[in-house]
């Protein structure tokens, strides 16, 4: 008997924690504060607009419910008063939630999303998924993509150093991916024939998982990559480090099961960087 | 139109008849509403239970064994597909727009066919064919289509890795689908704009038809879109064109996957409100026939629908916010969405209004509607975060927006097809359907299917990613793992109380109580008639006076209805 309360118990933990406590994964960004800000905003005002419409709705089943004696007040709602007052409110739904919530999103995506950094400090990096693998391409010491010494690490793995803002640019080999890092909230396609363009920046170190995000195959679910984020000696020791080793591709032998064995990829797949307006 | 002469071919299988027409649309929706559903519990237990044998009472013994019961990846990639796929164009759009457009059009309106019996029929037998296509895409030894619902080249083409022709025969199934789609939606068209009954105006019309006519407005502009797109992508896998392809896969410069995707959703966001127009109309009729009192604001109602028609066909974008768009597209698009907020909540306000100083019935079709109201408004609200370019940069292919539109589409169209369904089904079979089973089927179904598209977002929040054979194999989600398992126990109770529905249905139409003439005293045109309805409808074209919820008129002593074909005592 007591195992079964236990067992009981712990389906109930499970359900209550799992419905009431579940959090977006640790924001680690510079910038991924401010869309949860946007979510918190819009999740509190609908829970609002949500409450006052149920309470509309249990105050009316139970005030007018048929029962003998009760008739329903003839009423076409479309006089003039009506009709102000259902628009009136209409347009405070509006300006409350759609109008506040464009606001800040204009605002984020002006301050933030949508204003790439410049400057010498700016770590570019080059991706390039596949079905079922991202590869990744660093300029090497001469700053330009495209060329003999770039700088291309193992299959699935990137490195950035932290507090150092990162642009990369995405074009994918065969169908459309989506680069999608949960802990610094930011997601972007990589669709076949374009360059697309997307930054962010770390504020603390730690191994975080980069998924797909759009359908790509049967593999979709374990495509899969590993963003590290290191203090900047680290990084550069691990650039360094690559740039060494002759055979870039040896990590492919721990792969017990080589999704890409008839993939044909050029391995000079880079291109020179694009100059973002 | 004589009933004489008619062999049971005629009668039941090729008939003009839209009455019969509108059946067959039913029956044909409601198998693949099924059929649908079944795939969708086969992809919860992959979701709860990633990589386990599917137990028999799912499997069925039959399915899965070369595999020892698991299901696959291309399976279950091939789920999803089909899931989408069926359930949009195969079960809601039929029951709805086929079954419910015929049926209750013409009745109406007062009208005593459709305009174009024939082109009905052929619009029926053409989706028929459209589905046994797809069907047949199950029969390949690749099994069919698994590039997903929106089926977006380059995955989708011929080089983008998925084997066998069953995206071939899911194009193919669309391209006719959207053939019948057309016929119909222009029966629609003409029907309302010409046979209309003498003192129908336009704003006397019910708002159901409002709804379908709207539709199917929207229906002829928008799906000659995705006809062109598809067909594009029918010649990219059949002719090796390559309109859609690029990158490595394209043996040249290439095409262009984007102009697909604009292309896709030029069509794909209307088609959202295609769907869910009727369901609007229906319930905006239907609260008023059970608060016993006209819909409040019948005009600016029909008029929000229309302008959110308008709308809704230039915020496509929405879905594309990721692709790299430029800002100005961006924001252009993100502020026209927005502003379907403004009619989506004034018609929503009057649907609150209609219920305010009623006198309530909880019938069955009552119920049902008061639970659209409640799914559509979490519906609604949750299109914010998507509408929104930074939260959606974040949302955006995760799970949350599966519930957001399962809430929208799946829930308040499935309640409010049952609505319908229950609604009018004494008009269909001349029988009530059960009311304590329908009473039961309701709660059952309302309390799971809130719990498990609730938590589909909650899981999105939590950046469970889309389309996932197994979530597993990401540690940032395997916390998610007993939240999918109560999802999908719910889910599975969802699909079980169907069973008391479709028991329910076919009990009731040979077993119910004889109905009487109008059983809910509703004053539109179609319940002044008698069941079984003959072919031809109207012995004489009614004349319609007045407005069609002119419930509790201060002028009505006896009863509070009259029907529209009388004229309100003392009025006229």
């Amino acid at each position: 008997m007591k195992q079964y309360f236990s067992k009981i118990n712990q389906v109930i933990t499970k359900a209550v924690w799992g419905i009431w406590f579940l959090d977006p994964p640790k924001d680690v960004s510079l910038d991924g504060y401010r869309i949860d800000n946007t979510i918190q905003y819009t999740d509190t005002v609908i829970t609002f607009y949500f409450s006052v419409v149920v309470l509309a709705l249990v105050y009316f089943i139970f005030k007018y419910r048929s029962r003998p004696g009760h008739n329903a007040q003839y009423d076409r709602g479309d006089s003039k008063k009506n009709l102000i007052a259902t628009v009136a409110m209409g347009l405070l739904v509006f300006f409350s939630i759609d109008v506040v919530i464009e606001a800040m999103s204009f605002k984020d995506l002006k301050e933030a999303f949508w204003k790439f950094p410049k400057g010498s400090d700016v770590v570019r990096i080059e991706v390039m998924p596949q079905q079922y693998a991202w590869n990744v391409r660093y300029p090497g010491p001469d700053g330009e993509f495209a060329t003999e010494d770039d700088i291309v690490p193992p299959l699935n793995l990137m490195h950035i150093p932290v507090n150092k803002p990162v642009v990369i640019q995405i074009a994918p080999w065969d169908v459309i991916h989506s680069f999608y890092i949960p802990n610094f909230r930011v997601k972007v396609d990589a669709t076949p024939g374009m360059i697309n363009a997307m930054w962010f920046q770390a504020t603390e170190t730690g191994e975080f998982e980069i998924a797909c995000a759009e359908l790509c195959g049967n593999s979709h679910y374990r495509m899969k990559g590993y963003l590290t984020v290191e203090s900047e000696s680290e990084y550069n020791a691990w650039l360094t480090s690559l740039a060494e080793e002759e055979d870039e591709w040896e990590e492919w032998d721990e792969w017990d099961e080589d999704p890409l064995e008839e993939v044909t990829i050029p391995e000079d797949w880079g291109w020179p960087w694009k100059e973002i307006r | 139109m004589s009933t004489n002469n008619e062999s049971f071919l005629t009668k039941y299988i090729f008939s003009t008849d839209h009455k019969v027409i509108g059946k067959q649309f039913i029956w044909l929706g409601i198998f693949f509403l099924f059929f649908g559903g079944y795939l969708s519990l086969l992809m919860r237990w992959q979701l709860a239970y990633p990589e386990q044998a599917v137990p028999w009472w799912l499997s069925w013994g039959i399915f899965f064994k070369d595999a020892g019961g698991i299901i696959d990846p291309d399976t279950y990639n091939q789920l999803f597909t089909m899931h989408g796929t069926i359930m949009i164009f195969w079960a809601v759009t039929p029951i709805l727009i086929g079954g419910f457009g015929n049926f209750v059009i013409p009745l109406q309106i007062g009208a005593p066919d459709m305009a174009f019996p024939r082109l009905n029929m052929i619009s029926f037998w053409t989706w028929f064919l459209s589905s046994v296509v797809l069907l047949a895409s199950y029969l390949l030894p690749q099994g069919p289509a698994a590039a997903g619902w929106t089926s977006y080249p380059p995955l989708s083409s011929p080089m983008g890795g998925i084997p066998g022709e069953g995206q071939t025969l899911w194009t193919l199934a669309l391209v006719l689908m959207g053939t019948g789609t057309i016929m119909g939606a222009i029966n629609y068209i003409i029907t309302v704009v010409r046979l209309r009954a003498p003192g129908m105006t336009y704003f006397r019309m019910p708002l159901t038809v409002w709804g379908l006519w709207l539709t199917s407005i929207m229906n002829a502009v928008f799906v000659p879109v995705i006809a062109a797109g598809l067909i594009l992508l029918l010649l990219d896998r059949v002719l090796g064109t390559e309109f859609f392809v690029a990158g490595g896969l394209a043996s040249g410069p290439g095409g262009d996957p984007l102009l697909y995707q604009h292309v896709f959703w030029i069509f794909g966001h209307p088609e959202v409100y295609i769907l869910i127009l009727p369901v609007w109309g229906i319930v905006s009729d239907l609260l008023a026939v059970f608060a016993r009192k006209p819909a409040f604001g019948y005009k600016v109602t029909a008029i929000c629908m229309s302008t959110i028609c308008v709308l809704s066909s230039i915020v496509w974008g929405h879905h594309m916010y990721t692709t790299g768009m430029s800002p100005l597209l961006g924001k252009a698009f993100m502020f026209l969405t927005l502003l379907i907020s403004i009619p989506s909540s004034i018609f929503f306000l009057n649907w609150l209004a209609t219920l305010w100083k009623g006198n309530l019935h909880f019938e069955p079709p009552m119920i049902y509607t008061m639970g659209v109201v409640w799914v559509f408004a979490i519906g609604g609200l949750t299109g914010l975060y998507n509408a929104t370019v930074t939260s959606d940069i974040y949302l955006h292919d995760t799970m949350f927006v599966v519930g957001h539109f399962h809430f929208t589409l799946a829930a308040t169209l499935v309640l409010g097809l049952f609505a319908a369904i229950h609604y009018w089904f004494p008009k269909m079979f001349g029988r009530e359907i059960n009311r304590t089973m329908a009473n039961i089927h309701f709660w059952v179904t309302f309390v799971s299917m809130n719990f498990v598209f609730f938590n589909m977002m909650v899981l999105g929040y939590a950046g469970h990613h889309r389309r996932l054979y197994n979530p597993m194999e990401f540690d940032f989600l395997k916390p998610l793992l007993g939240l999918n398992e109560w999802i999908t126990w719910f889910a599975i109770i969802n699909g079980v109380i169907q069973l008391l529905f479709i028991f329910n249905f076919v009990w009731s139409m040979f077993k119910g109580k004889v109905a009487v003439r109008n059983p809910w005293g509703a004053s539109t045109l179609e319940w002044t008639l008698d069941a079984p309805l003959p072919h031809g409808n109207f012995a004489q074209t009614p004349t319609v006076y007045s407005r069609p919820h002119e419930y509790s008129h201060p002028s009505l002593t006896d009863t509070d209805w009259v029907p529209q074909s009388e004229p309100i005592p003392g009025t006229a």
